[in-house]
């Protein structure tokens, strides 16, 4: 290039003239950055509270970061972090727990008590005063009681536990009802597992920290797990938290899930063939004597053939998977070559501490049960049960008891009433047990008992935390089974589909904003109870469920006032924890170093607390974020097996108690064992019923016609149903296909192939239940037979953002359960997908 | 002087994304609408990157969680006309929002992609502005945005560490937000010239790679490879 003079000038000016450009335009962009400066809300004093989270049922322990502003006084929380103090998160937080400030500022939430305006689902609604509507409340239980129908109330409660759930059940108590159903039904199945085998009524909890050998059975470990927090914690533990040693991590699943793509090795299965897989394991295991030895003789029962006072022989565990659980037939029946099963079973048993995991994913079929049972026995196999890096019972904080109820003559009435449900556990009375012998709580049939207003009409419905139009697969589809209910009262902070169907919405406060115990539950050995406070006050006119409750128990009057004296719900909450102050154990939370620091302490038998009077510990909790007792009695075997034999029962008399009952009693059923079985749908005879087994899964849908199967998840950022209004979440639904905004159904490349559909595809996605039209997305980590979708978005309520996206695969899931532990069957589904 | 770094274990990471959301919050970042999501112009300063490789049944997925490398050689800084992208003494790159011209020539120069372009004014539905972040201030549409290692929480950390008459300490005073919420202790965060933080002893783990090290831009984000 030839530079001239006049050239090189011009150039230079220009070089010039835009560099005072710039500057003018970097005045202009002060101004504007000092406009929307002026957008943020005011700077001001900044404060740091503890609470407990309750995006999830994990119970991890929170800050909150509130700025007071300074001009308008106003106190605002700015930022979610995680405690460090609190022993289940550690300081860490995971995705949903941060984007609780889009609960508490959500634009859609409900300000203030609510009357249904006009016809029901329409959603619309006109304000009334508290007044006003919990006297409307009062009136109508009143009513109810008087005509002698106490029990005709229901209470839907899902993520419920602590005071809450003790003030609920003792309300329904005293007015007369025992109707308390729960939308949990994980939980319910984990439950069922640790009763049958173990003898105890609680959820099987796993110490994972302590693991050098995870198998785990769809476990959603690193997606929908509680918590979320510290299972993400002890995984990387797993990894790198010991110098030279690595864990290990292997998936039983039909999808490469996330938990499935951090293991070491991933298995596809054939759905609902876990158990036959686990049962497979058990063979390699004992036909090649890998099993605890110690353990298996003094703590099992069942293992070997056993003979009975009265002379009979029955089969054991051990000749079972021995004859009828070769890996040569399961690994046609699985898909999973020979070689891997006696592969992992081989691990499973060289590396200890090695734990089985089953949740979530084996439990969704109809044989859930017995799958879960398979999954358990492998952990007996090792005598990875109450041992360190096995799994464990969740201890409770030291509440005492509340005083019992007293009942009068119209509570004694209504409490001897069969439940509408038919949940058997633990009573076993009434017709329905034949149903659900097992179940305390069975929502499957809740929608006949509606339909057909048998074993009587429901009249009234509480719904605490509980959204079954969105989250029960009959309800979704026909929400209008609800309206067979003269009156329905949501006590829902943000709108949602059930209350929608509601004639009053009392809303309680967001966990933001209210007092509340957390004891966690199912997630861990250790007591821990986690103080809720709020951290800024109410911003609506909501008021909490548990003042609403002890107002509606005062207007009732008489032994319902009585059994819930209290003032308000703070009274009832410091009155619980004056409990655990005195129970002279545990510990305020506090820095890891700390605890040892007093945990020594109390091993050397001094139990040196921080505070002297009660309100140092209040003072002490509500700083820190709660009390924890750090001590888990690991081997305590008469805690932890408390069946008939005192041992771990592979063959559970516990459920042949329960079924030889049933049979005696004949009820609808008749035909003694024979029809309890039948009535059970339960194929196998004689002494295999009563241990694990295989049960071949029963599945919606004509094979033919349908050929797909449907299986689900809860992706981490919407494990809970209410998570879909936050656009924080909503921008990052899966991490695994990492597209905003979206919803769709995961396919094999292969199938896709087969019917014509390329990524991206808008396809229908139909099973014999309905139909949704959704876009195709192909996975290579999804078996051939299979197709996923995420659960968690697609409301037809809850706010602006949950409107606009995604859509809820409960529309498609038919109407199968695992009839034995009455929990809903969601992956028993089969579908087929075309092209739009 | 503190060169303070990131070392990202991605045998613990677990794609979580608590990092995600957790920086959108600190940082005000905002949140664009669907159809504009879909067009690509999604704002994540600190995104999870997810890569599937192999055919059923062998496949194997990796999660990458990405915030902006800080290169010691920043692209970015040298192609800024007006200097609105700046090193700091201690090596951290920011963006300075006020001087900005949207030439978006940094977009450009990036090679990991982190810098985001504000095509529209941020909008939040009236209670949700109440819960923005006072400490950092929003952006006007036509500025780039990206992550800076959270320097304002670096500043509130020199603060307290000037109130005692010393320097902020090269580990554990000053975190950035993602760094703090991570529930597999994934990321590790401190100063990388100084042998006792965990991070420096990390980046020199022979785990440890940079990503595209080899366009010379000397990144002060660490990984840590699986297994």
């Amino acid at each position: 290039m030839r530079v001239t003079r006049r050239g090189f000038f011009g150039w230079t000016g220009a070089v010039a003239a835009a560099a005072a450009g710039a500057q003018t335009v970097r005045a202009i962009g002060d101004l504007q950055a000092a406009t929307y400066e002026a957008e943020l809300p005011p700077r001001g004093i900044e404060g740091w509270v503890a609470s407990v989270c309750q995006q999830c049922p994990g119970g991890c322990g929170i800050l909150v970061r509130t700025i007071t502003g300074v001009e308008d006084g106003v106190k605002r929380a700015v930022k979610i972090e995680g405690n460090p103090y609190h022993p289940i998160s550690r300081g860490s937080i995971c995705p949903k727990g941060v984007a609780g400030l889009q609960a508490l500022y959500d634009p859609d939430r409900l300000r203030g008590p609510l009357k249904r305006a006009g016809a029901r689902g329409q959603g619309q609604w006109q304000p009334v005063s508290w007044d006003e509507a919990i006297a409307t409340v009062v009136q109508h239980l009143r009513d109810l009681r008087a005509r002698g129908e106490a029990h005709t109330l229901l209470l839907m409660a899902g993520q419920v536990r602590g005071l809450m759930q003790n003030l609920l059940l003792r309300f329904l108590e005293a007015y007369g009802s025992p109707n308390s159903l729960s939308t949990a039904s994980g939980c319910e199945a984990a439950q069922q597992t640790l009763l049958l085998t173990q003898g105890i009524a609680e959820p099987i909890a796993y110490d994972l920290e302590n693991s050098a050998y995870i198998l785990s059975f769809g476990a959603s470990l690193l997606e929908a797990g509680w918590s979320p927090v510290r299972q993400a914690r002890a995984y990387g533990h797993l990894r790198q938290g010991t110098p030279g040693r690595r864990g290990r991590l292997v998936q039983v699943e039909p999808r490469l899930s996330v938990t499935a793509a951090k293991a070491d090795e991933w298995i596809p299965v054939r759905p609902g063939t876990d158990g036959a897989l686990a049962l497979a394991m058990a063979h390699v295991i004992v036909s090649e004597g890998l099993y605890d030895r110690e353990f298996v003789d003094a703590w099992t029962f069942g293992f070997e053939d056993w003979r009975d006072p009265a002379g009979t022989t029955h089969l054991g565990f051990r000749s079972l998977v021995l004859n009828d659980y070769r890996p040569e037939a399961v690994s046609a029946m699985t898909g999973v070559p020979i070689q891997t099963i006696v592969r992992v079973a081989r691990e499973f048993t060289a590396t200890r501490p090695a734990v089985a995991l089953a949740e979530r994913g084996a439990g969704f079929y109809t044989n859930g049960l017995y799958n879960r049972l398979a999954i358990h026995a492998l952990n007996a196999l090792v005598g990875s049960i109450e041992v360190p890096g096995g799994t464990v019972t969740q201890r409770r904080p030291p509440f005492t008891p509340l005083t019992p109820v007293t009942r009068d003559a119209a509570a004694v009435r209504g409490l001897a009433a069969p439940r509408i449900d038919g949940a058997g556990y633990p009573a076993l009375s009434g017709l329905g047990a034949a149903k659900n012998p097992l179940a305390s709580s069975a929502l499957p049939s809740l929608p006949e008992a509606l339909r057909t207003g048998s074993p009587y009409r429901a009249n009234a419905l509480f719904l605490y935390y509980a959204n079954p139009a969105y989250s029960i697969p009959e309800f979704t589809r026909n929400p209008e089974l609800l309206d067979a209910i003269p009156f329905i009262v949501s006590f829902s902070p943000f709108p949602d589909e059930t209350s929608r169907h509601a004639d009053l919405i009392l809303p309680d406060h967001t966990y933001l904003e209210r007092w509340q115990d957390d004891p966690i539950e199912a997630t861990w050995g250790p007591a821990v109870l986690g103080l809720r406070q709020p951290a800024i006050p109410p911003r609506h006119q909501t008021r909490h469920t548990g003042d609403v409750l002890i107002q509606i128990a005062q207007g009732l009057g008489g032994t319902v006032a009585a059994a819930i004296p209290w003032k308000d719900f703070g009274e009832v909450l410091k009155e619980s924890f004056r409990e655990v102050a005195g129970a002279q154990r545990g510990l305020i939370m506090t820095t890891p170093f700390e605890e040892a620091r007093q945990r020594r302490q109390a091993d050397a038998g001094f139990w040196l607390p921080t505070y002297k009077t009660f309100d140092e510990f209040w003072n002490q909790v509500a700083e820190r974020g709660g009390w924890w007792d750090p001590a888990y009695p690991f081997g305590d075997r008469e805690r932890a097996f408390r069946t008939p034999s005192g041992k771990f029962e592979f063959f559970s008399q516990t459920l042949r108690q329960r079924l030889e009952t049933l049979a005696r009693r004949g009820p609808a059923s008749g035909g003694g064992l024979e029809g309890v079985l039948r009535a059970l749908d339960i194929r196998a005879r004689g002494d295999r019923v009563f241990l694990p087994h295989h049960e071949a899964p029963r599945f919606v849908g004509d094979e033919k016609e349908f050929p797909l199967h449907l299986i689900m998840s809860k992706p981490m950022s919407l494990a809970s149903t209410r998570t879909a209004n936050h656009a924080w979440l909503a921008e990052i639904p899966d991490v695994r296909t990492s597209r905003p905004w979206e919803i769709a159904v995961e396919i094999n490349p292969e199938t896709a192939h087969k019917l014509g559909v390329k990524d991206g595809d808008e396809v229908w996605l139909e099973s014999p239940a309905g139909r949704l039209r959704l876009r195709a997305r192909l996975y290579q980590g999804i078996a051939p037979e299979v197709v996923h979708m995420p659960f968690g978005s697609g409301h037809g309520a809850g706010g602006r953002f949950a409107e606009a996206w995604g859509a809820n695969p409960n529309r498609l899931v038919g109407g199968e359960a695992d009839r034995l532990a009455g929990t809903p069957a969601l992956f028993a589904t089969r579908v087929r997908i075309t092209k739009v | 002087m503190a060169r303070w770094g990131m070392v990202i274990d991605l045998d613990r990471c677990t794609g979580c994304q608590a990092c995600v959301v957790t920086c959108k919050a600190e940082n005000n970042v905002p949140v664009v609408t669907p159809r504009e999501a879909q067009r690509g112009r999604l704002m994540l300063w600190m995104t999870v990157i997810p890569e599937v490789e192999g055919e059923f049944p062998r496949v194997r997925a990796r999660f990458t969680p990405r915030p902006c490398m800080q290169c010691d050689h920043p692209p970015c800084v040298k192609v800024c006309p007006v200097q609105a992208m700046t090193k700091s003494p201690e090596g951290t790159v920011s963006h300075v929002f006020a001087r900005c011209i949207g030439c978006r020539f940094c977009v450009q120069a990036c090679p990991y992609g982190v810098t985001y372009f504000n095509w529209q004014a941020p909008t939040w539905p009236k209670d949700l502005r109440e819960a923005l972040n006072p400490d950092f201030a929003i952006r006007p549409t036509g500025v780039v945005e990206m992550c800076d290692f959270c320097h304002h929480r670096l500043q509130h950390a020199r603060e307290e560490a000037r109130a005692d008459g010393r320097e902020v300490r090269g580990e554990g005073e000053y975190v950035p937000a993602c760094v703090q919420a991570c529930p597999a202790r994934a990321l590790i965060f401190g100063d990388l010239d100084d042998p006792n933080t965990a991070a420096s002893n990390l980046a020199h783990s022979p785990r440890a790679f940079r990503m595209l090290e080899d366009l010379g831009t000397s990144p002060k984000v660490y990984y840590l490879k699986e297994g």
